[in-house]
């Protein structure tokens, strides 16, 4: 009988991007500070184990690679070679390198060689060249060069150049950035070589052509510096998975001055390591040398980050677990919610019943419910993850920001274990990210900048997770530059979204680099420009119910609070009447609810209403006229109006009548229906109606397209 | 275009039915308009033609549509031909390496720059 290993693929592949991840983290604190025996042993495992895997399953070109990484960890394991800051790099880079051998081996694509091909010559080079220098061993420069097939080896002078890998992402083109361009300015820089990956080219019906969906590793043959090609790709930053990394042995000269180490005087690799080519594996292999000062910074960050045992720890409490697919909890999730509302309706009929046996029945039916909740909690929590699932990208992200800005930054984490639903969680990746690259690029100032302005020049950067409410409050924060309120506000009222003797509180100001377009890098050059993308930001957390914040002080730094939703699978909801039909509200949005008197009534042009809210007029929806139903009544001072808020709009929901808040079962209209505009979904309530659930940013779109509403109550909302 | 030096359509295929013939400008402002033309040559029967010798501005979004129609021919089985690409055009297949993808599986040979 033979046993058809493919079934266990896609588990290798899970756990192999589970590992690197593991290795990642580890590999960061062994970069910040003394070494340590397990954290090392750790890192060992996960190449060991990988190597292992691939190997069984005939993925050769992993197999091959992790070889020679194993061997290396292996050299650093028994204390032939000694940890180097550079070791770490190469290390943190073979990661990648082997993420992406992954990827293309689980898409049965074949593996970039020129992605894999330089570093792999990198690690067998250093593993071959003298662990500690000995004047026996060959220069680590000639034995990258054999290693690599080189010019270098046929004794003509190594080409530099670099790797780089361009992924576009949705918006880059429709933003105006052409990858021909990017490639053009590449190609006129030096010899360029280019692999497209096409593989997710849909058909031509479903292609947007708008979104770039090609892919493009390439090999630049050139001596250009790291700024002349990060200055192709500026505009695009943001807009793009982007890695550059450099080719051939040379570093940049700020890597080499911060990372590399002198080598020892007399020794076979210290003219490699001197020479103004100062090469990547020359300086990870040299011999432990005096610790430089950036090293000395290092370590010192290294005294404030969790202990190598505490990560240990924290590896071993996330064992004994088992796989289960997504579907299979959504399932199982969908049934709960299903019991949940079938006993809502067994509760409603047995309130009908009298006598003694009915009491019983009501009884026992208060426990069904009481068990149901505790059942749909626990369901819950199975969809429940550590928000850590995000925050431990973060580490690297800064590390590798912060060394090509030429900035120290520090990064402190706290409740990382603070869990969320997947969903959410998938959700809320792309804006923290931005958050953060934003708080890196241009809260945080450079070295100088801040010991002018009497900081420490190591900036901080802190990410705070914690539940607040029933909700979970994630917080970016950075004791940078801030934002200044002159700035922002010049700049709105240059682009009209402020009238010019118009004054706004100092909230107001700071919200309006969430306004759409506002964000332009010259907008805020000197002061953070944090504006870049911020609207998407917002726009994708309130996409999913949540709310942001932002807090800034000139010259102290900016704090962005996030505050968002346990879970998309169930919602805290008001519910309104209307006529007939039953809304559901999420109170989320809800600002507050007014009777409303005459005088706070006004038409614009006989079109719009809008309501006068102290100091504020705010449009009217009529939710019977939005949905073409029959009100109770359609006058406005008979009914409520609900102060909604959304994307930074306010809107006033007219409703016959408030009833109970609840917190309800969302069912997909999408799934069961279809996509509904200013619907999120919908529940069935204990009565067993079906109720609405209202998407409110969805609901001012709706009724901002009605063509007589359209300006007047644009300029008001 | 120097006619004479190209592959000709009738080199390669019998009958072309559906032609897909690009003008000066293939960028992602004409995205929507050449997807739809695209759409709407590929709706008849094939074999096709593509006619690029016109193109005279071309960006990523313009290069990604021919390739998406080349991939659907590929994958149906569907035969065509180049009649013709333009030096801009042929350096931005060039420069976004997409040149294999876009060997027509019904041509004599490889459409020569115009």
């Amino acid at each position: 009988m033979t046993l058809d290993l493919a079934q266990f693929h896609e588990t290798f592949f899970e756990e192999g991007f589970e590992a690197l991840g593991s290795m990642e983290t580890a590999l960061l604190k062994l970069s910040a500070g003394e070494p340590d025996a397990e954290l090392i042993n750790t890192i060992f495992r996960v190449a060991h184990s990988i190597k292992g895997g691939s190997a069984t399953f005939g993925f050769a070109d992993v197999a091959a690679f992790t070889h020679t990484l194993e061997t290396l960890l292996d050299q650093l394991r028994s204390g032939q070679r000694h940890v180097h800051s550079n070791i770490v790099d190469v290390l943190l880079r073979s990661v990648d390198v082997l993420r992406e051998m992954l990827s293309s081996t689980q898409r049965k694509q074949p593996v970039a060689s020129a992605f894999t091909a330089g570093l792999h010559a990198q690690l067998q080079a250093i593993v071959k060249s003298s662990a500690d220098g000995g004047a026996s061993a060959p220069p680590v420069a000639a034995a990258i060069a054999v290693a690599a097939g080189s010019p270098a080896a046929a004794g003509e002078p190594a080409v530099p150049g670099w790797h780089i890998r361009l992924i576009p992402g949705p918006l880059m083109m429709e933003h105006g950035n052409d990858p021909l361009r990017m490639l053009r300015e590449l190609a006129s820089l030096g010899t360029l070589v280019t692999r497209v990956d096409a593989g997710k080219v849909p058909t031509l019906a479903e292609l947007d052509p708008e979104e770039c969906v090609l892919s493009w590793q390439m090999e630049l043959r050139s001596d250009a510096e790291r700024a002349a090609i990060d200055q192709i790709f500026e505009w695009a930053e943001g807009e793009c998975t982007l890695s550059i990394e450099p080719m051939s042995p040379v570093v940049s000269t700020q890597a080499a001055a911060s990372n590399a180490a002198p080598a020892p005087a007399g020794t076979a690799t210290a003219p490699a390591a001197s020479a103004a080519a100062v090469t990547a594996a020359a300086a990870a292999a040299a011999p432990d040398a005096p610790v430089t000062p950036a090293v000395a910074s290092r370590a010192a960050a290294a005294a404030k980050l969790p202990s190598a045992p505490e990560a240990v720890r924290s590896a071993a409490s996330e064992g004994g677990s088992i796989r289960v697919s997504i579907e299979k909890i959504d399932e199982l999730l969908n049934s709960v919610g299903e019991l949940v509302i079938t006993q809502s309706v067994c509760s409603q009929l047995a309130a009908l019943l009298e006598g003694r046996q009915a009491d019983e029945l009501r009884n026992a039916l208060v426990q069904f419910e009481r068990h149901m909740r505790s059942l749909q909690e626990s369901v819950m929590r199975v969809r429940m993850l550590p928000i850590a699932s995000i925050f431990n990208r973060f580490p690297r992200m800064i590390r590798d920001l912060g060394q090509r800005l030429g900035k120290k930054v520090e990064l402190k984490m706290s409740g990382d274990q603070t869990e969320l639903d997947k969903t959410v969680l998938e959700k809320i990746g792309d804006p923290l990210v931005h958050l953060v690259r934003n708080a890196v690029d241009h809260g945080i100032e450079m070295p100088d900048q801040r010991r002018a302005a009497g900081k420490d020049e190591q900036g901080k950067i802190s990410l705070h997770a914690y539940h607040k409410g029933g909700n979970v409050i994630v917080e970016v924060s950075d004791d940078g530059a801030g934002l200044q309120r002159d700035k922002i506000l010049a700049k709105a009222r240059e682009r009209g979204l402020v009238g010019a003797d118009e004054e706004l509180p100092d909230d107001k100001i700071l919200n309006l680099i969430f306004a759409p377009g506002f964000s332009t890098v010259e907008v805020l050059s000197d002061v953070s420009g944090r504006g870049v993308g911020m609207d998407v930001v917002r726009r994708n957390i309130n996409q999913i119910g949540g709310h942001v914040q932002l807090h800034s002080t000139p010259g102290k730094g900016s704090t962005v609070r996030i505050r968002l939703p346990l879970t998309l699978a169930i919602l805290d909801g008001q519910l309104a009447r209307v006529g007939r039909e039953i809304y559901i509200v999420p109170i989320v949005s809800i600002v507050e609810t007014i009777q409303i008197k005459r005088d706070q009534i006004n038409s614009l042009a006989g079109k719009a209403e809008l309501f006068r809210l102290r100091d504020e007029y705010i449009p009217i929806i009529r939710l019977y006229e939005l949905f073409g139903i029959q009100a109770d009544n359609t006058d406005l001072l008979n009914g409520l109006l609900m102060i909604v808020e959304a994307d930074g709009k306010r809107v006033g929901l007219f409703v016959d009548e408030l009833l109970s808040q609840q917190q309800v079962v969302i069912k997909s209209l999408e799934t069961n229906f279809r996509q509904v505009t200013a619907l999120a979904g919908a529940t069935m309530l204990g009565d067993g109606r079906v109720a609405l659930i209202l998407d409110i940013p969805g609901v001012i779109v709706r009724y901002m397209d009605q063509p007589c509403r359209a300006e007047p109550a644009k300029e008001a909302a | 275009m120097a006619k004479d030096a190209q592959p000709t359509v009738d080199d390669a295929l019998a009958e072309p039915r559906g032609r897909v013939i690009l003008g000066a400008s293939c960028t992602i402002h004409e995205g929507a308009a050449i997807k739809a033309h695209m759409l709407e040559q590929l709706a008849r029967a094939g074999p096709y033609e593509i006619d690029g010798s016109a193109v005279e501005r071309v960006d990523a979004a313009g290069v990604q549509l021919i390739v998406a129609f080349a991939l659907d021919c590929l994958e149906r089985g569907l035969e065509y031909v180049w009649k013709g690409r333009s030096e801009t055009l042929e350096h931005a297949i060039e420069l976004l390496s997409v040149g294999a993808l876009l060997e027509s599986p019904g041509a004599a040979g490889p459409p020569g720059a115009q």
